[in-house]
């Protein structure tokens, strides 16, 4: 292969030329080319290495099937590998190198796998897993581990970047009356039609430039410029470098745009790709149709490639690949190809394996120069490491039979042509075998999806356009009526049928030739899948790997399931095709994640104090989607001096915590009370104004859901909390219950969460925190707000607020919320009271040391496992009315005296630790799942050591005097423990009532 | 009175961003929100129109989907049941028909202008906002990163109404998003 650039023409800008780097060897092309086209450009041949046996590869395609040409572009994080040489636009200092080849493509070692091919068939790496014949028969597969190493190091394809992506990416969200896939002639004639007709059309092209097929035709960049002016000047959006990788439900397709990979220093503020979501009223697949190659004889040597490959190269990018080509075919198409290379100074033979030559094209390549053979196909390429000589076989009734060499440097191959009916696949319409174009064909679509042109298997340029129109019109035709049915296309349109030529298999002849060279499967492969029993198309993919490489198939598939039906003696759509599945080419993970990477991951929420805390030195935590400060550490405190010390300042004096995080909602309407006692397990028809009530909410089947208070703010009005983790849950079940079951009561429910800021004054002096907070002081004390008590007041500079006297901690406390605004001005004067009262600030893991000390549940005991018995709250529950859960929670399973039931959990030695996590066995029997586990540990400030919440099989009545280990083998051990009441500290609630 | 905390304060950074030259997309939050929402019950529905459209001094209150504004204030028809009522106050309304709620601390009001505001908005929120398909005076209750938000289209642009929470995690997305078009926060 003697590849060069041509003086003149092509679809590139002689005045941009660029540079780049070819396994780090400077090179240069123009702007326009791709990566393959400058390599091209550039004499190079072999751009890669096979998967299995290190064969050489050069270029095989000039798009999105390429199969050889695969090459790792970028360095360092940027590392992007398995790129399609084909379709990487050249930028300024692009570097690329070859990949699976050490130390290079050119010279690589692990071509040294080719001399033991004959072991590397199908099922090569199955095999494997049967053990080392003759030592491991029958013994399992110990040798394996070892040489599974092996085997993946001596195969695979290029390497990915174990550095974080650095580039970004975002989605988009589109929307058209239709979109249009595929700018060749079908695609714009369709998109032009439907504009002009007023409609609103999304036309899009993978390729960096718009013009499909037409760009391979010889010079006509004028003629194609003024097309896609009136696509423009008809409102119609261009879309380049973007590829419709998939279509789904309801009209939506997904792109994948390009942004900036073919620029050389892309900005900052652009993405890398884009990922769209187009919702279009209807489709039309105008995706062009892709040649297929032929099985011979080292038909993967670098020099093989599609015969409108070596077209393209030679109009769009001005390359004439070869000085000496034979062009193979069994059909029309490659005639244009040989006329037009032959018109480039080329010397050119075509290989026909028809015996009838299409009559138009016979003086044409007379005058042209062209050498015609009939009924000649190739059977082998000879040379090193390119084409340098092809074995021609001549056909000899229903076989072939070995004829003479022709010295040439490059081979074009034209096997027919697959229409790209991927996408209409992907809407689960089965691809249907055409005998006369020997193709798959899709039928028409009951949704209002059309493919026009190639897609539809139509192969003249006037007759795509003419396709276009028509899909063009019933598509407008289904966006007005939906009921309307569309007519096929009517497909064809080659002079001569088509030969279906698929291998060419001389008898006698040892030839490797390959089906799917991405994956190194030949035919001998497929064949053999077929002697070792598959008979499905399906099963044969899996055991060969035939069209599971990064080209899904796009390249090989078509021969492999003919030759499969020849093995089968049967006929092509007796066997079938596979299925195709999104995405039609690979899809970047980053693309898929968008912007939600990094700090984005999921959205932060943060509380109205989540500045002031930091700014006060907290650290903070997630609890859900919520940041909550963890621990406000002093210089050279740890977390665990900082909650130790914080909680026992709440025991001592007074401590501030952000509670905004609790869920809040509004409960607003005549039948709000109703509603309450429904829901709640425990009485609330009579709670009284300025008063609030904890409460128990249960599921359907009587296992406890949530817990909270809920504050009666005036006849109609309340206000509930409920835990951070289960406010969305509990906000969704009332809403379900009042729009589905309870439709007859009249409330409101708002979620206010985000409207109020919380914070939780603890301590013996919360109240005269706060008392120097409010306007009104009277409003706080102890008369005026008693234990359980709440009122709506302002704190000062007329700040409002509501204030209820609960306490999580087991201390005299209170919760005061503001509007959320306020809250960091509110907060800063509480802190500035307690301050000096040797107060402090106190974060979730303080929180969490004081309510385990006192035996409260938050949900990692409530847990969805959990009855109100279990929670050691049976007595709240009310018999005398019926709520949620209220028979339920009565089954015998649930009633059981032996359920695991809240205890309170101290180590035998109390200088002993223990993890929550960890399982609760009798010291007798430590097995199995033990008598229960443990949900919260924590030091306790007030006791003096380790203490735990958890649940044990009988409660602490049947565990008293009896030994008990917390075993914990994964990574502690067991630990003896004893089990106590739950209620560890201040049991009788003295310090919380006083 | 104590001054209310734009929970913007801290990243909220005047001046133009991104790609330069002139911006494409314009970012700024109106302070202050003053948010009354109205819930009325099924079988009032009519009467509670006609008082929303009393307290904004309006001729018709807004249907579903749809906002309108007076000097006086707009209302936004956000559920079947609900209207948000802004910079009005909060309306004298029988507790019979309908009952109102002050969520004016609840949410960050954001308006995005400029000639791309609607591409950049549709970066990140998948909604049909061609002029013809989502007008001026329109209202949606849609998602971007699975946080609701509502949404209304102004005269002056895009009213975005985000849960305070969330403001800073979202607002960091369209700063970010918004950059490629050339960014002016004002």
């Amino acid at each position: 292969m003697t590849a060069q650039r041509l003086p003149k023409g092509g679809h590139i800008d002689r005045t941009r030329p660029l540079t780049f780097r070819w396994d780090g060897t400077p090179m240069s092309g123009y702007a326009g080319d791709t990566l393959a086209s400058a390599l091209m450009a550039n004499d190079e041949q072999i751009l890669g290495r096979s998967f299995k046996y290190h064969r050489p590869r050069g270029i095989m395609s000039a798009g999105v099937e390429e199969s050889g040409a695969l090459v790792t572009v970028g360095k360092g994080a940027k590392q992007d590998a398995n790129v399609r040489a084909t379709t990487q636009p050249l930028y300024e200092g692009l570097i690329a190198r070859g990949q699976n080849a050490w130390p290079s493509v050119r010279l690589d070692f692990g071509a040294i796998n080719s001399l033991f091919g004959r072991f590397f068939a199908a099922g090569f790496y199955y095999k494997t897993f049967m053990g080392l014949p003759p030592f491991e028969w029958g013994r399992g597969t110990g040798m394996w581990m070892r040489y599974e190493k092996i085997i993946r190091k001596a195969a695979g394809m290029g390497t990915a970047s174990r550095e974080p992506d650095p580039d970004r990416y975002e989605h988009a969200h589109g929307y058209c009356d239709l979109l249009v896939v595929g700018s060749g002639p079908a695609g714009r004639a369709a998109a032009h039609c439907a504009a002009k007709a007023g409609c609103d059309v999304i036309l899009v092209e993978q390729d960096a430039i718009m013009g499909g097929d037409t760009l391979s035709q010889p010079d006509n960049t004028s003629s194609l410029q003024e097309e896609l002016s009136a696509l423009t000047a008809c409102g119609v959006r261009l879309m380049t470098s973007t590829t419709a990788f998939g279509l789904y439900d309801n009209g939506v397709a997904g792109l994948l745009e390009r942004v900036t990979d073919h620029l050389a220093d892309p900005t900052s503020w652009l993405p890398r790709q884009r990922f769209w979501t187009v919702r279009a009223h209807a489709t039309v697949i105008a995706a062009g149709a892709l040649e297929r190659h032929i099985a011979f004889g080292d038909n993967d040597r670098p020099g093989v490639m599609t015969a409108n490959a070596g077209r393209t190269y030679l109009n769009r990018f001005a390359i004439q690949a070869g000085e000496k080509i034979v062009i193979a075919t069994n059909n029309d198409s490659a005639y244009t190809t040989a006329s037009d290379l032959a018109g480039s100074g080329a010397s050119v033979t075509m290989l026909d394996s028809r015996r009838e030559i299409p009559f138009s094209w016979r003086s044409h390549c007379d005058t042209a120069g062209v050498v015609i053979k009939s009924g000649a196909a190739p059977m082998k390429a000879l040379g090193g490491k390119a084409v340098s000589d092809l074995t021609t076989a001549i056909r000899q009734g229903n076989s072939w039979r070995a004829d003479r060499n022709i010295d040439c440097d490059l081979v074009l191959v034209s096997g027919g042509w697959s229409p790209v009916v991927n996408l209409l696949s992907h809407r689960g319409i089965k691809p249907v075998w055409n005998p006369e174009l020997a193709c798959f064909l899709a039928p028409t679509s009951e949704e209002p999806i059309l493919a026009a042109g190639s897609a539809a298997g139509v192969w003249d340029d006037a007759a795509c356009r003419t396709s276009g129109e028509k899909a063009a019109l019933e598509a407008l035709e289904l966006i007005r009526n939906p009921a309307y049915r569309t007519a096929a296309q009517t497909p064809g349109n080659w002079e001569c049928p088509i030969d279906p030529l698929y291998e060419v298999r001389p008898a006698k002849q040892k030839l490797k030739s390959f089906v799917d060279p991405q994956h190194d499967v030949t035919t001998d492969d497929i064949r053999l899948a077929h002697h070792e029993g598959f008979v499905s198309v399906e099963h044969l993919k899996r055991y060969t790997t035939l069209g599971m490489a990064t080209d899904q198939g796009k390249m090989g598939n078509i021969i492999g399931i003919a030759l499969m039906a020849d093995a089968l003696g049967k006929e092509i759509p007796q066997v079938g095709t596979t299925t195709f599945r999104p995405p039609y080419t690979p899809v970047s993970i980053g693309a898929l994640k968008g912007r939600n990477v990094g700090p984005h991951f999921r959205p932060l929420r943060r509380t109205p104090l989540h500045d002031w805390n930091l700014d006060a030195g907290g650290t903070m935590t997630m609890a859900g989607l919520w940041h909550r400060p963890w621990f406000f550490a002093r210089s050279g405190e740890t977390i665990s001096e900082a909650y130790v010390r914080e909680a026992e300042t709440v025991r001592r004096t007074v401590g501030l915590c952000d509670v905004t995080s609790l869920g809040k909602i509004a409960i607003q309407g005549p039948d709000a009370t109703e509603l309450l006692n429904r829901v709640y397990s425990n009485p609330f028809a009579k709670l009284q104004i300025g008063k609030t009530r904890y409460g128990i909410m249960l599921r359907d089947d009587g296992l406890v859901m949530d817990d909270g208070t809920t504050w009666r703010l005036t006849e109609d009005e309340y206000f509930m909390t409920t835990t951070t983790a289960h406010a969305a849950k509990v906000m969704a079940f009332l809403e379900e219950l009042l729009q589905t079951r309870w439709t007859d009561l009249k409330v409101h429910l708002t979620s206010v969460s985000e409207q109020w800021a919380g914070v939780a004054v603890a301590g013996p002096l919360s109240r005269e925190v706060l008392t120097a907070c409010v306007e009104q002081p009277t409003r706080v004390s102890d008369e005026a707000l008693p234990f359980m008590g709440v009122v709506e007041t302002n704190m000062r500079e007329g700040i409002p607020a509501r204030i209820a006297r609960i306490s999580f901690s087991g201390e005299r406390a209170f919760e005061v919320y503001v509007p959320s605004d306020f809250g960091p001005a509110v907060m800063q004067r509480l802190w500035d009271a307690a301050r000096p009262m040797d107060g402090c600030l106190y974060g979730l893991e303080a929180l969490g040391a004081l309510r385990i000390e006192k035996g409260h549940v938050t949900g990692a005991e409530l847990d969805g496992r959990v009855t109100i018995e279990d929670a050691g709250l049976g007595r709240m529950a009310s018999d005398k009315k019926s709520y949620v859960g209220s028979a339920l929670r009565k089954r015998p399973e649930m009633v059981k005296d032996d359920r695991p039931r809240l205890v309170g959990i101290f180590p035998k030695d109390r200088r002993e630790i223990f993890n929550a996590g960890s399982i609760l066995c009798a010291a007798d029997n430590i097995a199995g799942y033990g008598e229960g586990w443990i949900t919260a540990v924590t030091h306790s400030p007030a006791l003096g050591h380790w203490i735990g919440l958890g649940f044990i099989k009988g409660g602490h009545e049947g565990w008293q005097g009896r030994d008990v280990v917390c075993a914990d083998p994964v990574r502690k051990g067991n630990t003896a423990v004893e089990i106590v009441s739950p209620h560890m500290y201040d049991p009788k609630g003295e310090r919380m009532y006083g | 009175m104590a001054k209310r905390q734009s929970p913007l304060a801290s990243v909220y950074h005047l001046g133009m961003h991104g790609r330069p030259g002139e911006p494409g997309v314009r970012l700024q939050e109106i302070t202050d929100l003053n948010l009354v929402q109205v819930a009325a019950w099924p079988d009032m529905l009519e009467s509670a129109a006609k008082d929303v459209a009393h307290a904004i001094g309006a001729d018709q209150p807004p249907g579903p989907g749809h906002a309108v504004s007076t000097e006086q204030g707009t209302a936004l028809r956000v559920e079947a049941l609900k209207w948000w009522l802004l910079d009005c106050g909060m309306p004298t309304l029988d507790a019979k028909t309908a009952v109102c709620l002050d969520l004016s601390h609840s949410r960050t009001r954001i308006l995005l202008s400029g000639p791309e505001a609607s591409v950049c908005l549709n970066r990140l929120l998948p909604l049909d906002l061609r002029p013809d398909r989502f007008g001026v005076n329109q209202v949606a209750n849609a998602g971007i990163h699975h946080v609701g938000v509502t949404l209304r289209r102004s005269e002056a642009g895009y009213e975005l109404f985000i849960p305070r929470g969330f403001a800073v995690s979202l607002w960091e997305l369209l700063v970010e998003t918004a950059e490629q078009f050339g960014l002016e926060i004002i």
